[in-house]
């Protein structure tokens, strides 16, 4: 058998690889080194100029950069807390258990940009129905996308109602994937339902959890459409996240180069911190 | 020690799974049946018999199509498992992953709020009698699957109040070795606590180690409650004789021929049972192969087999012949000679059993 015939099966995929991952990736180094813009729009060499710029003198990303960890971390907690009992709720039988495993996945089956949309007009502050509920209960008008911290917690709103099913669903697979002993023992030991849930469900879960907090943490670093429709990142740059800065610095400004320093830079420290974040995740809740 | 004792009746009780079907198809027909206090029952049967839905039954995890169970008299029918003071250990260990193994022991008392000085008492005591002292704050995850059976026994048996200990096939996932020495474990816990056990298991011979008492059952049907040596020698049904035994029961169809007499192929062959309301009808004649023994001389019951086969087992020679068409087994003594071609063999009146439509009579 000749074996160099392996190369032309392996071929499509690699070609597929290289076209899509490896090639973008080296293509955003290299550019990443260069001081393309609108003015200089070519493929020259500056060295680390770009870098040191960052680093240096760029706050800006930085503070978009952990504005980005604060509403991931606490639409995914959010989002799993929620998640994790609704799944609980429709987990045993239940009346109308189909009926409502369906209504918790709509939010899923929508257009988050569209959705987005109808949550703006929600909290619009002198138009939108939400303001008028509450002046209703006699609660005066609240600056929903326009104070700079209530805003985050509007973007929290709209990320959680949006992502929540997604989590949901995830939880709810694993939930239905448990074996029933160790739940029968449990009653056979007069466990209380606080107990069971503390002692067999979340460690039995464990695993599934932490698949789904990680895949949930990597989607939600990505926090993009929302605060554009929402607040395009507004007030000034209060809920502005990493990727809508390098969206603004290449897309809007052109200045090539230096969105290219940051989506790398921002490469590297995300694989870095979901690596930690999914070790020690692993080793607070699966205790080997 | 004597309030953890409790009777446990089972009356009438019957379990379908599909109830609301015109035709429901039962996985345990109507029986009755007493548990008495302190002693060691084995369920034993093939896979699908009921056995696992008699135990679930009686733990409260299934509750019957109809009957009523009774604790000392009390129904408890209605209960929850949580209420009804029974422990029951699963075919594979179950413990709870985050704990040491002295609170997976604790966890039962705790849940019922005892005393921090009694449940060390009796974490104490049972750790002992189990052989788990050495390991008590060892996190219970780290123990081999044996040691983690015997946390789940342990936390059926810190409890006093339990009526009875139910195991569903408990030894499926220990080595050989383990498994009789766990199983002179229950037996010394059996004597030492009077805790009555419920062993379900497809095995004959872990159900004839350890209990007391068997419960035979096939199809849903309770075919045969008795000691071993009762299941042995008078297999009350076909079905018995074949499960029971290893080989299984010789079993010949044959005709009644007078008041004890019976004939198989041309053999008439003389029993002990009175036959002579079955004359001429169609019986079984079953005969366990370690009756049946070579014969120097020709004479009563006596008759000659071609050997078609002799297998030495070591402590025993099990020889497969022939009588016309048909197959007959018997295990003889590994000293005995074995002529080529043709033998001699003997079955002792006393241990024929006579089935007539698969029951002995």
């Amino acid at each position: 058998m000749n074996f160099k015939h392996k190369f032309v099966f392996l071929f499509p995929g690699l070609f597929v690889l290289i076209g899509i991952l490896i090639f973008p990736i080296i293509f955003t180094i290299r550019l990443s080194l260069s001081g393309w813009n609108s003015y200089t729009p070519e493929m020259n060499f500056i060295g680390i100029t770009n870098y040191i710029r960052l680093f240096t003198d760029d706050p800006r990303f930085w503070e978009s950069f952990f504005r980005l960890s604060f509403l991931s971390v606490t639409t995914v907690v959010l989002q799993y807390i929620i998640g994790f009992a609704l799944a609980m709720m429709v987990w045993r039988d239940i009346k109308f258990k189909r009926f409502f495993r369906v209504i918790f996945l709509i939010p899923m089956m929508t257009t988050p940009v569209i959705m987005t949309v109808i949550w703006r007009t929600f909290f619009h502050e002198s138009l939108g129905p939400v303001n008028d509920l509450l002046g209703g209960l006699g609660v005066k008008p609240i600056l929903w996308l326009s104070d700079p911290v209530i805003a985050k917690f509007t973007v929290i709103i709209v990320e959680v109602w949006q992502w929540t099913p997604f989590m949901f669903l995830l939880l709810l697979a694993g939930l239905l994937s448990l074996p029933k002993e160790p739940f029968l023992a449990a009653a056979i030991d007069g466990a209380s339902p606080f107990r069971k849930f503390v002692y067999v469900t979340f460690p039995l879960m464990a695993p599934i959890s932490i698949g789904a907090i990680i895949i949930r943490l990597i989607e939600a670093s990505k926090i993009m459409d929302t605060v554009f429709v929402l607040t395009s990142g507004g007030p000034g740059t209060a809920t502005e996240t990493s990727s809508f800065y390098i969206y603004i610095k290449g897309l809007r400004e052109f200045q090539m180069g230096y969105a290219a320093t940051l989506s790398f830079t921002y490469l590297v420290i995300m694989i870095i911190s979901l690596t930690i974040i999914a070790k020690v995740l692993t080793k607070l809740m699966i205790k080997e | 020690m004597e309030d953890r004792m409790a009777k446990i009746d089972l009356s009438e009780i019957s379990h379908t799974y599909n109830p609301l079907d015109s035709k429901p198809t039962y996985a345990l027909n109507p029986f009755s049946m007493t548990w008495e206090n302190g002693k060691r029952y084995a369920i034993l049967g093939p896979s699908g018999c009921g056995k696992t839905t008699m135990l679930n039954i009686v733990s409260g995890l299934v509750r019957p199509s109809k009957g009523e169970i009774l604790f000392d008299d009390n129904p408890v029918t209605d209960l929850k498992t949580e209420d009804r003071n029974i422990a029951q250990v699963f075919q594979f260990p179950v413990i709870y992953n985050t704990m040491t193994v002295y609170d997976n022991l604790a966890f039962p008392l705790r849940c019922r709020e005892f005393t921090k000085e009694k449940i060390e008492e009796r974490v104490k005591a049972v750790s002992d009698t189990l052989n788990l002292s050495s390991f008590l704050s060892s996190p219970a995850r780290k123990l081999t699957a044996d040691q983690k059976q015997l946390i789940s026994l342990g936390r059926g048996l810190v409890r006093e109040d339990v009526a009875a200990v139910l195991m569903d096939e408990p030894l499926t996932v220990i080595d050989p070795d383990l498994k009789f020495r766990l199983r002179r474990n229950l037996k010394e816990i059996n004597e030492q606590y009077k805790t009555t056990l419920v062993y379900v298991t497809h095995d004959q011979n872990e159900a004839m180690t350890f209990a007391e008492n068997i419960i035979v059952m096939d199809q849903g049907e309770i075919v045969q409650v008795g000691l071993p040596k009762d299941l042995f020698e008078r297999p009350k049904t076909t079905f018995v004789g074949y499960f029971i035994g290893s080989p299984a029961m010789n079993l010949f169809d044959s005709e009644v021929l007078t008041d004890f007499e019976v004939k198989v192929e041309s053999i008439k062959i003389k029993t002990n049972s009175n036959l002579s309301k079955l004359k001429d009808k169609k019986v079984k004649l079953g005969v366990r192969s370690e009756f049946i023994d070579i014969a120097e001389n020709e004479g009563e019951n006596t008759f000659k087999a071609r050997v078609n086969r002799v297998e030495d087992f070591g402590n025993f020679k099990l020889i497969t012949a022939n009588i016309g068409s048909k197959v007959i087994k018997s295990k003889i003594e590994r000293e005995k000679p074995v002529t080529e071609g043709q033998v001699n063999l003997y079955i002792p009146p006393e241990k024929c059993c006579v089935y007539v439509d698969d029951k002995l009579i």
